[in-house]
């Protein structure tokens, strides 16, 4: 009898146990990190409450150049999953964190490592790829996210993913996504109309960040205030620019929010053309804190 | 090609409701076309197939290879002859190799190939081949792992330990063209590096803390040198946070035990960096590290000794740094005080990512010359290259 009643006791334990660490299982969050604010954004609008979102870099810094703090090596370390925008803008900070961090799950190869570049068609993919010509993308340039058309596919591709690490809400998945692409579709199809008038606008940029977003509207991009992608502006080049700008009556420069502006500025100046701030990613400037307001400020910022 | 098909039969099948007299003719017409194109693209396969093949291609898995190269022209106050076996009362006897800028003119320091690559899912290979006149030496060869359980790291072969700061990191990304004096004096002028294995966990918490611990063979002559078996032990902590999210604290502590032919040589370590980050090219960092020694010497006698550095470097934008350092050592802790000091100065100028051209002086109280002591002052250009496929630095 008695040891009938301790088995009883110890079978009584183990079912606790099991029930207990299932159901921590069940309800965990996946913890997912983001390279950049946009892709926070989406995979929020995916996971839903199902996820536990970590954005790694500033918005408001150089994608290219995020300081790769300590602290970042400890948010990596215990993701289950993590979604990089590729094409080899985070070539230059990310890699040594990975390396720290040392979790399997994330690491390229890994089931929780996801790279949205793979569902992008590039452009300006160079001919000749040396660093003669500055920081080069290979792939193409890399800076897609200013284009809503994008975000669509990537945010398939990030329902996908989810699915396949966190089965069990794999249907929450795919209607959050549905929503959030007939919400995006609506939100591109009325942006597409209202700025139509745009169409062979001509514009001076910084770096080469809005390109995607200047295809979309019909935009032309008659020169960069960088000499070379990565290269601090000459006089000379600055001189060659102005002479664009005033020959071909260009009114509008795109600058993004982290390079100096002073070029801009002073190009500006000489020339009567307005300097418009144009966010590079959600958060990037103030009043862009949603994607629905990101792309609406990008369209409205090129085309004004 | 195939899209536009597609495009084009949904086209079709759209206008045919329409017409639908003619959709038998047009299906055909479709059906040929679309036959026509798999004819066309196959032919093109077997033109291609008929005296190529792509199957022994291994380009994609060349490792990634990196050259490096440092260069400088120097002006110092003291002869070529002299300098050449320059000591440091208490520490260093005869300079020995002068690894960097040795001479007054000119000087071609070192060319550096750093090779990397991912062998499997399980380990990835690391190694850094200095170039010498004298001929290739391996300054780091290792194996690290990339699927332990646990988050567990471990890594195998020769390589730079990676206690403290600035010990694991390369002259070329080095803010100043010298290492600190204390580690020059307690390990030489390339830092410890041995041969040995490492293994590292960091805790998954938004709070950075990783653990270290090293056995190595205790190569090292200037603190151990003991190495008839590996005999040399080193555990350290880091630590760091976010003050604010442009104000980051790294913290370190570190502890050695080794042998040396006359006993035993313990080492205790700590570090503090603190990085404020004003906007995506402009940056202040100050870092400090103390190092504190207790050996044993020859007779019975022990040497207690202990050296620091402190720096400060302020990247001004994305071409132009400037930083100031300041290194002491305590040749005996017990009969204080001692000058044994040195102060750099440095203005880096970097037109590009893999580039950087740095004006640095030097006034160095340190060391003696021919059993004497003499101050030595040099003012130093220097040119460092990173060229090819080269990973991106830690922070």
């Amino acid at each position: 009898m008695e040891l009938m009643h301790f088995k009883k006791g110890k079978k009584m334990k183990k079912t606790i146990l099991i029930t207990l660490l299932l159901t921590t299982a069940i309800f965990a969050k996946v913890n997912i990190a983001t390279t950049y604010n946009y892709l926070g954004e989406v995979t929020k609008a995916i996971g839903g409450d199902e996820v536990k979102v970590t954005v790694l870099a500033n918005p408001k810094l150089d994608p290219h150049f995020i300081t790769p703090k300590p602290s970042l090596i400890g948010k990596l370390r215990k993701e289950d999953i993590l979604i990089i925008n590729g094409g080899q803008l985070e070539i230059g900070w990310l890699p040594p964190l990975l390396k720290s961090a040392n979790n399997s799950k994330i690491n390229v190869g890994g089931s929780g490592f996801l790279d949205v570049s793979g569902v992008i068609t590039f452009i300006d993919k160079p001919k000749n790829v040396s660093r003669a010509y500055g920081d080069v993308h290979p792939d193409g340039n890399p800076h897609f996210a200013t284009d809503i058309h994008t975000i669509i596919p990537i945010a398939k591709l990030i329902s996908m993913k989810l699915s396949i690490v966190n089965p069990t809400h794999k249907l929450t998945y795919e209607a959050n996504y549905k929503s959030f692409a007939s919400k995006m579709e609506a939100l591109s199809k009325k942006l597409d109309t209202k700025y139509q008038s745009c169409k062979g606008k001509k514009v001076v940029q910084y770096h080469e960040l809005f390109n995607y977003a200047l295809k979309v509207y019909g935009v032309k991009n008659i020169g960069n205030i960088e000499p070379l992608p990565g290269i601090t502006p000459s006089s000379k080049h600055t001189l060659k620019i102005i002479n664009i700008i005033k020959k071909q009556n260009i009114r509008t420069i795109l600058q993004d929010v982290y390079h100096e502006k002073k070029t801009a500025q002073f190009i500006a100046n000489k020339t009567g053309a307005t300097v418009s701030i144009v966010p590079h990613d959600v958060g990037a400037v103030e009043g862009a804190d949603t994607l629905e307001s990101f792309y609406t400020m990008v369209a409205q910022r090129i085309c004004q | 090609m195939q899209k536009n098909i597609v495009g084009l039969s949904i086209l079709t099948a759209l206008m045919l409701h329409a017409e639908d007299s003619s959709l038998e003719k047009r299906v055909e017409s479709l059906e040929k076309a679309l036959k026509a194109n798999q004819d066309r693209l196959l032919q093109e396969k077997m033109q291609k197939a008929i005296s190529s093949s792509d199957s022994f291609n291994q380009q994609a898995f060349v490792p990634d290879i990196a050259f490096i190269a440092n260069m400088s022209a120097v002006v110092r106050d003291i002869s070529n002859k002299k300098y050449s076996d320059y000591a440091i009362d208490g520490f260093i006897g005869k300079a020995g190799e002068i690894p960097f800028n040795e001479k007054r003119g000119f000087n071609l320091n070192y060319g550096e190939m750093e090779i990397s690559s991912t062998v499997d899912p399980y380990f990835d290979i690391d190694t850094a081949l200095h170039i010498k006149k004298e001929g290739l030496h391996i300054g780091e060869l290792y194996v690290t792992t990339k699927s332990l359980p646990y988050g567990f790291r471990l890594k195998m072969g020769k390589f730079k330990s990676e206690f403290g700061r600035i010990n694991s990191k390369h002259q070329h990304s080095w803010r100043f063209s010298n290492i600190p004096l204390v580690f020059e004096s307690f390990f030489g002028a390339g830092g410890l590096g041995d041969e040995g294995v490492q293994l590292t966990y960091t805790l998954p918490t938004d709070t950075y803390l990783m653990a270290g611990y090293e056995a190595m063979q205790g190569a090292n002559g200037r603190s151990f040198g003991e190495d008839d078996a590996n005999s040399l032990h080193i555990g350290y902590l880091k630590s760091g946070f976010d003050i604010t999210d442009s104000n980051s604290l790294l913290l370190g502590a570190t502890l050695m035990h080794g042998d040396n032919p006359n006993g035993q040589t313990d080492i205790y370590g700590a570090d503090i960096t603190l990085k404020s980050i004003f906007d995506s090219y402009s940056s202040l960092t100050w870092q400090s590290e103390l190092l504190y020694r207790d050996r044993d010497l020859q007779n019975d006698k022990r040497a207690k000794q202990a050296g620091a550095y402190s720096e400060l470097v302020y990247g001004y934008n994305s071409n132009w740094a400037m930083g100031v350092r300041y290194d002491t050592l305590f040749k005996n802790i017990a009969n204080q005080p001692e000058d044994l000091d040195k102060y750099t100065a440095m203005v880096e100028y970097k037109p590009f990512e893999f580039s950087k051209i740095r004006l640095q002086y030097v006034y160095d109280k340190s060391k003696s010359f021919g059993g004497q002591r003499e101050d030595e002052q040099e003012i130093l250009l220097d040119l460092t290259i990173e060229s090819g496929s080269h990973g991106a630095h830690a922070f």
